[in-house]
């Protein structure tokens, strides 16, 4: 057991044990680099729009209104994730109930589920018209607006902060908390002083990407009726000011380099214990029942009531058939394909950039490591038109030949995902591992490749399976840039949405749900995530 | 009123059968203004064979416009495809109307020639026009298929779209296409009033939907609607709607409706248009009993559940019936102009007209073909006549008015 007031001496040993190469340092800036150059579209998009104008349309009440209301969502989501998130995350890891790894997955499985899909699922359910009106005769109060959009995000984002909690929780030592508590410690207080700032790293990574999911969505909060920054965004586009929207986009990235400043004094301090004792699980008594009700409970909202209506709309098709929406199997290959390419190239990005800012403390390595977050903010519609533009200049013979510009898409936006977890996994390293390895004069390449791998692998596979799931539920950019007339499970949803034909979105919707599943339970089955 | 190909020494004839079928089919609606020279004006990109300024400048491509003439004049009532030539080749398609719409006509096309295939880009209809500027000429697609002239309008001012065959041009009256034939119209529609007609009688003052009111205006100060009433404001289609208006009734008088939907009446807003029919079809307490909106949203779900309570009125003769029209731009850049004057061909052809007037209950553009269906005739409607290509009103304006006016999603 080590003593907490060890963890920096630790972290200033492992930075001085090996100082990443410049190699490196140059392989992570140019990964920075790529995945920031969408921006530069936005800004030679936002500096043709008049001063004047530009002006009027920053301090518009209207961008005033909907910068409110989208800090507002932003912060609403990230607070009730991390109410959800946290304990759900203790209550799987730090307890006896029974069945944890029912419950884990059913905790960790809304992030597989579109968050707009879930919105129209609960409406179809709850709302007016719906199942149980039909059924019973009443209805839910309504939920849309502001409210409803926090709520819907909320639902379908808190497994961030659930997943990124639970794999601090597993990697820490528990027998801390459990020394503390023999120092006349309540529960509840050794939570807080020791076990919490042990975590808090891992709860800020979730919570951020929660932050950054809610402010760039654009589905929910339009299905909702919320005017929020997106919907702004969007309102330029359909009026074919791309300039306009453009120079609102930069607003929202200004916003969120905020939000990433702040976060990066959260999240610092990453220790790197790596004790694995989990102590004596604590007790949940009379509280067993409530414990694993409350988890059934969100698992029937955020789960059953999809698949319930999903399956409602597949049972009772009545209309004319519409031979153009039939479902096809290769509708579902392309969405794998698709994201099974983004996870790989995500986690050859963000391997370079994690090992260098999980070894390195410097400004430079800090300022790359965030530069990673910004396409997550960034609306896809915004990112895919940017690389519309980019990749008819600069490979035009190849644009929209093959996947390659939607893969880097994928990246763009969803690396963050990956550099987080692969990060986590590279700070765990204990630094007499590496030090060992090169007293037996392994070369860096060979320590690299033969230990350090190794040791980060289930973070690097947890960080491509989030970028898998996140991909395979993506829309905008898949509509975009896909190779002309491929379609995939989310585009077939889309267009039955558009056509009004339900029934032909449940195979996609519950299969799209079913290999999201499985996948999710291959990442918890990882070790170091591991469903235990 | 007849128009033939004669008496144009300087052009090649396109498309003798459609020169048939021009004669055959008439053209109504299409008064011979401009002396039959609808590419009159100095923008003309079809004109002379002189080759192009602004479009196909690589040489290689060559312009649609000057695609070679198809067989023999052919004696007929209405031209058909078996009068146009086979299409051989492959084309790309950017749609920004759904699948379920316009793939019919693409599946029937294919059916047709073997030797045809036609990949098509499924998007928003914005989202397209956004992503073809970005493209600029290194686009892939041949053409965009839109849903809405302001969205073909928006191709032209950037320079994207060239010049259709004179023949395409003619057979279509002008103010359903671009008067220098840069864009034709296909298939059209008028907006239209949906409602839940079981709502309507049970909770409102109006008995039916018999009693709504014929002119768009009543919409805004009617007190009955207040509450209930609810559109959609990012559509190109009600960017029209508000053009159109403008035109009619004036900016200060728009402006006031604007105004007095969100002020007075509350107006719901939506941002899909399936959405705010699924809504008007729901009918929950909170939902709108009626929406201003096109008509085949409720076409749509009376396809899937024939007893659906959404039900259609009309205004008469204002910017609530605008009649606007679906259509299609050829991109400057394209592969096989052959290939693309026939396909532009074949969807203004008696079988593309027919096809989608079943499919999607629209409009015929191309006088001639009866429109058979449910909805009222444009005759009983009466749709005011506007050009679609040039409003009063810019689009970019219609836009800033709704921002100005509180009317945004």
């Amino acid at each position: 057991m080590k003593p907490i007031t060890s963890y920096l001496d630790l972290r200033r040993r492992q930075i001085g044990a090996d100082p990443p190469s410049s190699a490196l340092a140059a392989l992570s800036a140019l990964v920075a680099v790529l995945v920031v150059s969408p921006m530069a579209w936005l800004v030679w998009q936002a500096a043709t729009v008049e001063p004047a104008r530009a002006y009027e349309l920053i301090l518009s009440s209207q961008t005033a209104l909907v910068t409110a209301n989208s800090v507002a969502l932003m912060l609403a989501v990230t607070a009730l994730s991390l109410l959800l998130g946290v304990p759900l995350a203790v209550l799987t890891t730090r307890t006896d109930l029974p069945y944890s790894r029912l419950w884990t997955v059913v905790a960790a499985l809304p992030l597989v589920i579109p968050s707009y899909i879930g919105a129209i699922a609960f409406v179809g359910m709850f709302g007016p018209g719906g199942e149980v009106d039909t059924l019973f005769g009443a209805t839910l109060p309504r939920v849309d607006g502001l409210r409803g959009a926090v709520f819907i995000v909320t639902l379908y984002t808190y497994p961030y902060v659930f997943l990124t909690t639970r794999a601090a929780l597993l990697s820490t030592d528990g027998s801390l908390a459990e020394a503390a508590r023999t120092l006349n410690a309540s529960r509840l207080d050794a939570f807080r002083r020791v076990t919490l700032p042990q975590i808090r790293p891992g709860i800020a990574a979730g919570a951020l990407l929660a932050a950054l999911y809610a402010i760039s969505d654009f589905g929910t909060p339009a299905f909702m009726g919320a005017n929020v920054f997106t919907s702004t965004i969007y309102w330029e586009f359909s009026g074919f000011a791309v300039e306009y929207a453009a120079l609102l986009a930069l607003q929202l990235v200004a916003i969120v380099a905020v939000v990433l400043v702040i976060e990066a004094g959260i999240g610092r301090d990453q220790d790197a214990s790596g004790g694995t004792d989990r102590g004596q699980p604590i007790r949940l008594g009379a509280w067993t029942w409530p414990a694993m009700g409350f988890v059934s409970a969100l698992g029937v909202l955020t789960l059953v009531v999809p698949v319930a209506i999903f399956t409602g709309w597949l049972v009772r098709s009545v209309g004319d058939p519409i031979p153009s929406l039939a479902f096809q199997p290769e509708f579902a290959l392309n969405s794998v394909y698709f994201a099974l390419l983004a996870a790989f190239v995500a986690c050859a990005f963000a391997l370079p950039v994690a090992y260098y800012s999980g070894r390195t403390n410097s400004l430079a390595s800090r300022v790359i490591e965030r530069a990673t977050y910004v396409g997550f903010a960034v609306p896809g519609v915004v990112i895919g038109l940017a690389l519309v533009f980019l990749g008819t200049r600069t490979l035009p013979s190849l644009y929209r030949q093959g996947v390659w510009l939607l893969v880097f898409a994928y990246v763009v936006r969803f690396l963050p995902q990956a550099v987080g977890t692969v990060r986590s996994s590279v700070l765990q390293i204990d630094d007499s591992t590496l030090e060992a390895a090169r007293t037996l004069d392994a070369g860096p390449i060979e320590t690299f490749r033969r230990v350090t791998l190794p040791l980060i692998m289930p973070g690097v596979v947890a960080g491509g399976i989030l970028v898998f799931l996140t991909t395979m539920k993506e829309l905008p950019m898949t509509l975009m840039l896909q190779p002309v007339g491929t379609n995939t499970l989310v585009i077939a949803i889309w267009e039955a949405q558009n056509a009004l034909a339900y029934r032909y979105a449940a195979v996609p919707a519950l299969l799209l749900i079913l290999i999201s599943g499985l996948t999710m339970v291959v990442m918890l089955r990882q070790e170091g995530y591991g469903v235990t | 009123m007849r128009r033939a190909t004669h008496g144009r020494p300087n052009r090649r004839r396109f498309l003798l059968a459609t020169g048939a079928a021009v004669t055959g089919v008439g053209l109504a609606g299409c008064a011979d203004e401009n002396g039959g020279d609808p590419t009159g004006n100095g923008d003309a990109l079809a004109d002379d064979g002189t080759g192009s300024d602004d479009h196909g400048d690589d040489g290689g491509a060559g312009s649609v416009a000057d695609a070679e003439p198809m067989g023999e004049p052919v004696d007929s009532t209405a031209v058909s495809w078996s009068d146009l030539g086979e299409l051989e080749g492959e084309l790309t398609i950017y749609s920004g109307r759904t699948r379920d719409q316009i793939d019919p006509v693409f599946v029937a096309l294919e059916d047709e020639y073997d030797g045809l295939t036609i990949n098509v880009d499924y998007d928003d209809n914005d989202v397209q026009v956004n992503q073809l500027v970005q493209e600029g000429d290194a686009t892939p697609a041949d053409l965009m298929y839109s849903q809405d002239p302001g969205a073909l309008n928006a191709l032209v001012d950037e320079g994207l779209v060239q010049g259709l065959p004179t023949d395409v041009v003619d057979a279509v009256p002008e103010s359903y296409r671009h008067p220098d034939g840069l864009w034709t119209g296909v298939t059209g529609r008028t907006r239209s009033i949906q409602f839940n007609a079981d709502r309507l009688a049970d909770e409102t003052d109006f008995e039916s939907g018999d009693e709504l009111p014929t002119e768009i205006m009543e919409f805004a100060t009617d007190e009955r609607f207040r509450g209930i009433i609810a559109t959609r404001p990012n559509s190109g289609s009600f960017r029209g709607f508000i053009q159109a208006m403008v035109e009619l009734e004036g900016e200060e008088e728009t402006r006031g409706w604007v105004r007095a939907m969100v002020d007075d009446q509350d107006v719901q807003l939506f941002s899909g248009g399936s959405d705010q029919a699924d809504a008007v079809n729901r009918g929950g307490d909170d939902d709108p009993i009626v929406a201003l909106g096109n008509s085949y949203y409720a076409a749509r779900i009376l396809n899937e559940d024939p007893d659906a309570p959404i039900d259609l009125a009309f205004t008469e003769n204002d910017a609530g019936c605008l009649f606007s029209v679906a259509g299609v731009g050829v991109m400057n850049d394209v592969d096989d102009p052959e290939l693309v004057a026939g396909f532009v061909r074949h969807l203004l052809a008696a079988e593309g007209q027919e096809f989608m007037m079943d499919a999607n209950g629209e409009y015929p553009v191309v006088e001639g073909v009866d429109y058979v269906g449910e909805l009222p005739n444009l005759e009983e409607i009466n749709p005011p006549e506007f050009d679609l290509s040039d409003f009063d009103m810019d689009l970019r304006d219609a836009q800033d008015l709704l921002t100005e006016e509180g009317m945004t999603v």
